[in-house]
């Protein structure tokens, strides 16, 4: 558990002024789903899963996810993005219970 | 050291108090609980509903040909099933693809995720992985900036269900 949001960015390793580059980032998450009882009832409670992940690029957002119970365990998400100038892709997870983490990655040109 | 280990729990365990409390008092005014933080997505429906609730009966194009819908046809795991949604079409401030919704027809939560884009992308590109309870229709519907939505879709089999309960 002790790696929940444990965040891994990937970019491409060579990249050109200009050049639409895709990029691919992962999290530790549980993402639990929802349970059910014997009867088939759902258990209420607060499920810790992944609602909203943004994604920015030198400041400025580039796309942003809603998500519901329906998506996996420890989460991987790719996006497409224009390489302009060097800096860095932000990404950042938000929780049902109040986690957020952050990771970041550096687009250098080659 | 066993003296400094005590004192660095009890203090791990007063964060974790102040954060649940926080976020107690956050969701409170909302009943729905854990589905309160996105209104609009996480509810137990049918795919009909689900979609009737998002889109509001409004027309869909068929946009098979120009949505890339990237699924295997056959999840042996269904726990972890990798989507991949392509957009030919500009990306320019002036026309460009708003957001695009994952949608499993047969999930008990069948609007799986919703990807909202930015000009700044480049091109229309999303990815994810996704859980499928069993064999189903995935779809992608598309909402480009003007208002347009299409809409593609293709068959997963699933060998193995991956939302229990």
């Amino acid at each position: 558990m002790s790696d929940v949001g444990k965040i891994r960015i990937r970019v491409p390793s060579s990249v050109k002024a200009g050049d639409i580059i895709r990029v691919r980032c992962l999290v530790i998450h549980p993402m639990e789903r929802i349970e059910r009882d014997a009867q088939g009832k759902i258990i209420d409670r607060n499920y810790n899963y992944i609602t909203r992940v943004t994604a920015t690029y030198l400041g400025k957002p580039v796309v942003a996810f809603d998500l519901t119970q329906s998506v996996s365990e420890n989460p991987a998400f790719s996006f497409a993005l224009k390489a302009t100038a060097p800096g860095p892709v932000k990404v950042t997870f938000v929780d049902t219970h109040g986690g957020k983490y952050e990771g970041t990655a550096d687009i250098a040109f080659a | 050291m066993g003296e400094a280990l005590t004192r660095r729990t009890a203090i791990g365990r007063l964060g974790a108090v102040g954060v649940a409390v926080a976020t107690g008092a956050l969701r409170r005014p909302a009943p729905a609980g854990a589905q309160a933080a996105s209104p609009a997505l996480g509810l137990q429906e049918s795919v009909q509903d689900g979609l009737k609730r998002v889109f509001g009966g409004r027309p869909m194009k068929d946009g098979a040909a120009m949505i890339k819908l990237d699924v295997p046809p056959i999840a042996e795991n269904g726990a972890v099933v990798p989507v991949n949604v392509e957009v030919t079409a500009p990306m320019t401030p002036a026309s460009y693809v708003k957001t695009i919704w994952i949608v499993a027809d047969k999930n008990r939560i069948p609007i799986v995720a919703k990807a909202t884009l930015t000009p700044e992308s480049g091109e229309a590109f999303v990815g994810a992985n996704i859980r499928l309870g069993e064999t189903t229709d995935v779809r992608a519907v598309v909402e480009q900036s003007d208002g347009t939505l299409l809409v593609a879709k293709r068959e997963v089999k699933v060998t193995v269900g991956g939302c229990g309960g």
